[in-house]
């Protein structure tokens, strides 16, 4: 089993009101409540808390993309993943992703990415999410009745850009261009493909027809993922696309402390500081008409209506352990609640979100270091008998360059 | 004075008979001619030197964006700035810059610009050029007959998102957008905005207008550069727009070593490669129609194809002031006589041309910056520049696990050994 | 009564779903639909069925024409889509009623084909905008109501659009119509028909309602003054969807305008 260390980058200064006094903390949230200086410092910690994560042996770090969002402020992930490309040095990049219908013309997102994986020496994990109704349709513009349809010509532009070597045209219905002919090139031929999802029908079908890992992102935690998730295999099985575990990822809170009495001391202000500011979304922007297909909204009708409007932010500590939207306490429970989340989900690999809400750098530090060392080694050996064919094959290490040391300039 | 550097990243690896194969060095280059393997110690060995560049002195990184060419590897030049901005605790970083058309809708680059200020404390410059005709109507297929007017926009759009406090609706002709309300929001306010450009009465004009700082990116050299600043410069005063020499900036090849022979020696196989190469343009792809606003073509003159020029020498390059070469005193003195005549306060040097390796390309930025720069750091002192960035005050943020001190001593070492 | 026909346009080219009702003989009046499609043949299209020859179609999107949105991209597919069918039908020319997104569709059709186009009533027109006056987001709307918005009471949503039909199917018909009209007025209802009013020649009315939460009465004066020789008038008692909330004096508004000219 592969894990992944991921960032949302949230602010962590919320006021205690503020649900009661904003509608929504996406799209149209008070700006005044953001300080440039102060996130400064806000951006650098996250950053050197991934970096930190490489060094203790994690299989990867990822970034993803959001707007107008006050707990996840990467518009550009990939700026992101540029510095961690050029600070690291054997660890995946996972950059889960670009929203690749949001780029006219897509073919940025081809430069972007060849340059990241050049730069990083062949390390880049290439999602490809459509994006939420909240950052494509209401922070962008994009226009919901096309996106789907967007998105699969932008998917197409894109792989033609990074493998066709001739320069090509393209008359598509978004985008028109003469001369296709990207530089850099990417050094894999092409980046794994992960597509970051909420649970639409068509996406899994898309993974199956491309060959691409499935990543299930929620914030309802494993035991609820387990139906949804289990739709994706059944319906690859359904396909005929032979069973690989490394074919799913799933994103999953987790906190570890010295025991669980610790850990829900040490950690329930920060998950609640999450579950109650940072999901606090106004319903009205979940989901722009045509977002969602016919297919989907059907099928999630039948499934009981509207998921993921969040409830967690009502519940107590035992609640969010005993329903999985955390896994946590100490090194032993959480290996057994990982083994737990690998039996019921059937993922090889997992985007571990160590880092939650306003939590300060020595906690998360803190909980990451428990994790990699008293976790990860007993169970990693999960899903050892498949071959992974969704992560990074870097260059050898006799290719790999070495950044010149840092030197003071002051 | 500001010395700023200046990096274009090109591929150092075209073959010699590049123009008998190829047609254009841009658009339409041969992809095969790019190893991307190779290209992975190129763009460190590229961003080495230019962190090099802060240590020994430099006040200003810069990157620009170019697509689909083969002298210019940074589609994105954010990539490079965020790199930069983890790995630099001092310098100005320049993005001279991004072509403000390409970017649909463009509130994804006052994200972007917002980042960068954040994640760098304050030391962004943000270029604004329209985008030369090769990457933004080729490569990227935008309209030649609407960019101008998309540029309008885009700048207008995005200079809102980056100051715009509340939550506001755009109807424009190219972006239409119910909710713009950018998260994070940039450190400076503003970000200080520099307008590469070739010498347009317009760009002048906008300039002008909006009170930002002119950048002449002239390849025909300093006297040509003159012309076009003495013709900004008089712009400028009839607007009524008090003199400041750090409203203009220049770029300016250099080629400095021991001795003014050894400056020859060393340098010349550079410069044919990146003239051989970088020269290497079809016309076809220069002017896309409409690309050029009637009063620049008026004012430019009649359209002439200028016939193709045999490669200059060493010497006709010096004396057309496309290079600056030479020991450390004639290096002096040819940059004090330029400052004086383009009266600009912000230099952009070019240390890094065609196929040069790193050992050399720091051994130029070196010199330069111990025996150049402060004999003319005094110059334009009575002036108070508005067109470098405001840092924060708090070197300490940057990463905290990776950095590592070196004196200057150890600094040479290291250029000696061409860091890698 | 009335009937919902299926029509091929041409060898190549749409297929109409249309309700038609009234005598054939009476004057020819096009009904150019909401953004929330025809629910069922309403208490106003029956009332305008005893003095006109009603043509109804589901605009390409909407209702059973929910799978022909990728064949239309802009108005001037929407334009050509209305007369193709008028002609189909042996029309040669109509009064235009458009209420809400149907506005917007009969004004061009007027600008473009004014022989087409008899008289233009305009109701809750959507099309034009203005920063002073946004209205609320039509589609930022809670999803498990989302038109709810559109009626001058919320509760009025389950009685006049939702009633008498499979829940599920009117949901995701409710959804899959605004999807729709998303096509033309996201995220910003600025269609370009600005630009094309002044060559309206047709007498025309504009009508906005009083408790409208879309379109402001201010945006009905903006379309007035940007038609040559247009009147204005306010429906009171209406939320946007006027067909549904106010048939009565709909249909008595459009009876009155269109036959004292005649």
């Amino acid at each position: 089993m592969k894990f992944h260390w991921f960032n949302l980058m949230p602010w962590p200064h919320l006021p205690d009101d503020f649900r009661e006094t904003n509608r929504s903390v996406w799209v149209d949230v008070d700006s005044k409540l953001y300080d440039p200086v102060e996130g400064h410092r806000v951006y650098n910690e996250y950053l050197d808390q991934l970096e930190y994560a490489a060094s203790l042996g994690f299989d990867g770090i990822g970034v993803n993309e959001h707007h107008q969002n006050a707990y996840g402020m990467m518009p550009s992930p990939q700026i992101m993943a540029a510095t961690l490309a050029r600070r690291t040095q054997d660890v995946t990049l996972l950059l889960l992703g670009q929203s690749i219908a949001l780029y006219n013309p897509p073919t940025r997102v081809a430069e972007e990415m060849a340059m990241l994986d050049v730069m990083s020496g062949g390390r880049l994990v290439a999602g490809f999410p459509v994006g939420t109704s909240m950052d494509d349709n209401f922070c962008l513009g994009s226009n919901p009745a096309t996106l789907r349809d967007k998105y699969r010509e932008n998917h197409d532009l894109i792989r033609r850009a990074w493998e066709d070597p001739e320069v090509f045209s393209w008359n598509g219905e978004y985008n028109k261009i003469r001369y296709v002919n990207i530089w850099p090139r990417p050094i894999q031929k092409p980046p794994p493909i992960w597509i970051p999802g909420g649970g639409s029908v068509e996406t899994w079908d898309f993974c199956a027809e491309m060959g691409y890992n499935y990543s299930y992102l929620s914030f309802n935690g494993y035991v609820r993922g387990e139906a949804l998730m289990q739709g994706f295999w059944n319906r690859l099985g359904e396909l005929g696309v032979e069973f690989n575990p490394f074919q799913g990822a799933f994103a999953q809170q987790i906190v570890v402390a010295e025991t669980d009495d610790q850990a829900e001391q040490m950690y329930t202000e920060h998950l609640q500081y999450f579950f109650d500011k940072c999901l606090h979304v106004y319903p009205g922007f979940a989901d722009a008409p045509g977002y969602r297909t016919e297919n989907t909204i059907r099928a999630g009708l039948r499934a009981g209506g509207a998921q993921g409007l969040g409830i967690a932010h009502t519940l107590t500590w035992d609640d969010w352990v005993r329903e999985g939207y955390i896994v946590a306490g100490s090194p032993d429970s959480v290996t057994e609640q990982i083994e737990a989340l690998a039996t019921k989900l059937q993922v090889g690999h997992l985007v571990a979100l160590l880092h939650c809400g306003n939590m300060p750098d020595d906690k998360a530090r803190a909980s990451t270091k428990l994790f990699a060392e008293q976790v990860m080694p007993r169970v990693k050996h999960i899903w050892e008998d498949y071959e992974d064919h969704w992560s990074p094959k870097p260059i050898g290490s006799q290719h790999v360059a070495t950044p010149a040391p840092v030197l003071s300039a002051n | 004075m500001k010395f700023h550097w200046f990096h274009g990243m090109p591929w150092p690896h075209l073959p010699p008979d590049f123009r008998d194969r190829s047609n254009s060095v841009w658009v339409d280059v041969d992809s095969r001619y790019y190893d991307p393997i190779v290209g992975h110690r190129l763009y460190h060995e590229y961003l080495d030197q230019m962190e090099y560049a802060e240590q020994v002195g430099f006040d200003g990184l810069i990157v620009n964006e170019h697509h689909q060419n083969a002298v210019g590897l940074m589609p994105s030049p954010q990539l490079m700035a965020a790199a930069l901005a983890r790995r630099t605790t001092r310098a100005a970083i320049i993005m001279l810059g991004t072509s403000l058309p390409l970017y649909n809708p463009p509130t994804r680059l006052a994200e972007e610009l917002a980042m960068l200020d954040v994640l760098s404390g304050g030391r962004l410059v943000a270029g604004l050029p329209v985008g030369t005709t090769m990457d933004a109507c080729f490569a990227y297929g935008a309209n030649p007959a609407t960019i101008r007017d998309r540029y309008r926009e885009h700048h207008d759009l995005v200079m809102r998102a980056l100051s715009e406090p509340e939550p506001f609706a755009w109807n424009g002709e190219f972006s239409k957008l119910r909710y713009v309300n950018i998260w994070p929001r940039p450190i400076q306010q503003p970000i200080p905005v520099w307008i590469p450009g070739g010498g347009s009465a317009e760009t002048w004009d906008f300039c002008a207008e909006m009170g930002y700082s002119y950048s002449c990116l002239s390849f025909d050299g300093r006297f040509h550069a003159e012309e076009v600043l003495d013709a900004y410069w008089s712009r400028l005063a009839e607007l009524a727009v008090p003199f400041n020499p750090y409203q203009g900036a220049v770029n300016q090849t250099f080629a400095v070593a021991e001795t003014d022979a050894e400056a020859r020696e060393r340098y010349d196989p550079h410069l044919h490669y990146n003239w051989y190469v970088g020269k290497h343009l079809d016309p076809r792809w220069a002017n896309a129609p409409g690309y050029t606003s009637e009063r620049t073509m008026r004012e430019s003159g009649a359209a002439t194809q200028a016939p193709p020029t045999p490669e200059p020498s060493f010497d006709e390059r010096i004396a057309s002031g496309t290079l600056i070469a030479g020991s450390p005193e004639s290096v002096t003195e040819q940059v004090e006589d330029l400052v004086k005549r383009l009266r600009v306060g912000h230099l952009i040097g070019v240390f890094q041309f065609g196929d040069m390796p790193t050992e050399l390309t720091n051994r130029n930025t070196r010199l330069f910056a111990e025996h150049v720069i402060p004999r003319l750091r005094h110059l334009w002192g009575e002036y108070v520049d508005h067109w470098s960035p405001t840092p924060l005050n708090r070197p300490e943020a940057i990463g905290r696990d990776q950095t590592e001190s070196k004196t200057s001593e150890q600094a040479e070492t290291l250029e000696l050994a061409g860091i890698n | 009564m009335a009937e919902l026909k299926t029509l091929d346009l041409r060898p190549g080219g749409q297929t109409a779903h249309v309700w038609e009702g009234g005598d054939p003989a009476s004057s020819a009046l096009l009904f150019l639909h909401p953004v929330t499609g025809i629910p069922r043949w309403g208490d106003a299209l029956e009332a305008l069925a005893k003095d006109f020859h009603v043509i109804a179609p589901y605009q390409p999107g909407w209702g059973p024409a929910k799978d022909d949105l990728p064949g239309v991209r802009d108005g001037l597919d929407l334009v050509l889509f209305n007369v193709d069918l008028l002609g189909t039908l042996g029309v040669d020319s109509a009064h235009v009623v458009g209420i809400s997104i149907g506005a917007w569709i009969g004004a061009e059709i007027a600008a473009i084909r004014p022989d087409a186009v008899q008289s233009l009533t305009l109701v809750n027109p959507l099309g034009l905008w203005s920063e002073n006056h946004p209205g609320e987001d039509l589609f930022a709307q809670h999803p498990g109501h989302p038109t709810a918005v559109l009626f001058s009471d919320p509760d009025k949503r389950a009685e006049l659009l939702m009633e008498g039909r499979d829940a599920l199917d009117a949901y995701v018909e409710e959804l899959l119509d605004l999807r729709a009209s998303a096509k033309f007025l996201w995220p910003i209802p600025d269609t370009g028909v600005g630009r094309r009013l002044m060559r309206i020649d047709t007498r025309t009315l504009v009508a906005t309602s009083a408790n409208d939460n879309i379109v402001a009465k201010e945006m009905g004066d903006i379309w007035r003054a940007a038609i040559p020789g247009a009147q204005s008038v306010e429906l009171a008692d209406s939320g946007h969807l006027a067909d549904l909330e106010a048939p009565e004096a709909l249909s008595n508004l459009v009876r009155d305008f269109t036959l004292s000219g005649a």
